[in-house]
């Protein structure tokens, strides 16, 4: 048979469901977005949150990641979008610490600025939190609270390195593939972390 | 060092690793109801703008087809309009223009710019001339 006969058969068969086959490719391809995003969006915020240190911030470059993932690049095969989405995430924390920078720069040329800043409290520090009882809490609380302050001392890349391996389990290529950089290089950054971190949280290992 | 020390460091090391991300994912799922709440809504938003953003590109390539379509017509009518042809009223208007130039660049035409060069002590001259002549002849 010529190729355009197998071509035309082909088409022939695809003729008669092939506006509701590509509905249904359509709405599998947003459900299993959606699960991914659904698997990933806690995870990212408490990465973002542990980079930024600030709730509203985190929020912010988490709805940046996903809204670019989604309509940038959701035609990726499905293996590709982790790093895509922590690439993208990643970008969007490093944007956000940049016009800190510039902005802290800005507000130390206004002296009268920064008694206006520290003088008011942060309302997410201050909100009551409605987890578990205190009892049962206040190990896991003590315990990642220490963490959390050990992970905000460690360089950034570090901390990238070790939440992306560790927290969110992805492999050394696809932890190289989010941090644009060598596999050799997410070895060092982790492994050092790791030794921070021990080095940091000695007890917490007993 | 020996293998088991090695090996025991390894498992420590390893315990440590699991311990912190035990730590780290129970962080995750303890999320403050407001948090969470506005990550559904980030994500919700996310794939409508997928859902709308694909939409959008169904519909462009449905329509490049017919502006495709569109270009090729407006091209040929642009090139078989004929914006070339010599027609006489177009030879007669281009005549009148070189006509008007000629005209312009004339140093023995007609005076166009008013009446700077119109020698008015002749026009007087002519006119007592000819009312003496008229009144001589009258006398």
């Amino acid at each position: 048979m010529s190729s355009f006969a197998t071509l035309t058969l082909r088409t022939n068969d695809l003729a008669p469901g092939g506006k509701s086959q590509l509905r249904e490719t359509t709405q599998d391809g947003t459900r299993a977005l959606e699960a991914f995003l659904i698997d990933v969006e806690r995870k990212a915020f408490r990465i973002a949150q542990l980079a930024l240190s600030h709730e509203a911030d985190a929020l912010d470059v988490v709805q940046d990641a996903m809204l670019q993932l989604s309509t940038r690049y959701a035609t990726r095969p499905a293996e590709e979008w982790k790093p895509l989405f922590y690439r993208i995430l990643q970008n969007r924390i490093r944007d956000v610490q940049r016009r800190r920078t510039v902005r802290n720069r800005v507000i130390a040329l206004m002296p009268w600025r920064q008694s206006d800043e520290e003088s008011e409290p942060d309302p997410i520090a201050l909100a009551v939190d409605g987890g578990p009882t205190p009892p049962v809490q206040l190990e896991g609380d003590e315990i990642m609270q220490a963490l959390e302050q050990a992970l905000k001392e460690l360089p950034g890349r570090q901390r990238e390195a070790f939440l992306l391996r560790n927290f969110e389990g992805l492999n050394v290529a696809e932890t190289a593939a989010a941090m644009k950089c060598s596999q050799g290089s997410v070895k060092t950054h982790y492994f050092r972390a790791l030794q921070s971190l021990r080095a940091k949280l000695g007890e917490f290992r007993s | 060092m020996t293998g088991e020390q090695t090996g025991g460091q390894m498992r420590e090391g390893s315990d440590f690793e699991r311990r912190t991300r035990a730590v780290l994912l129970d962080s995750a799922e303890r999320l403050p109801g407001s948090v969470r709440s506005r990550l559904t809504q980030a994500r919700h938003a996310a794939l409508a703008a997928r859902a709308s953003g694909e939409w959008s590109s169904s519909r462009a390539r449905r329509w490049v087809p017919a502006g495709a379509l569109a270009s090729v017509i407006v091209a040929l009518f642009v090139a078989l309009t004929p914006h070339g042809a010599t027609t006489p009223a177009r030879v007669a208007q281009a005549s009148a223009s070189l006509e008007d130039i000629d005209m312009l660049n004339d140093a023995d035409g007609i005076s166009l710019n008013g009446d700077q060069d119109v020698d008015f002590d002749f026009y007087e001259w002519a006119a007592d001339e000819a009312s003496n002549g008229s009144a001589s002849m009258g006398s």
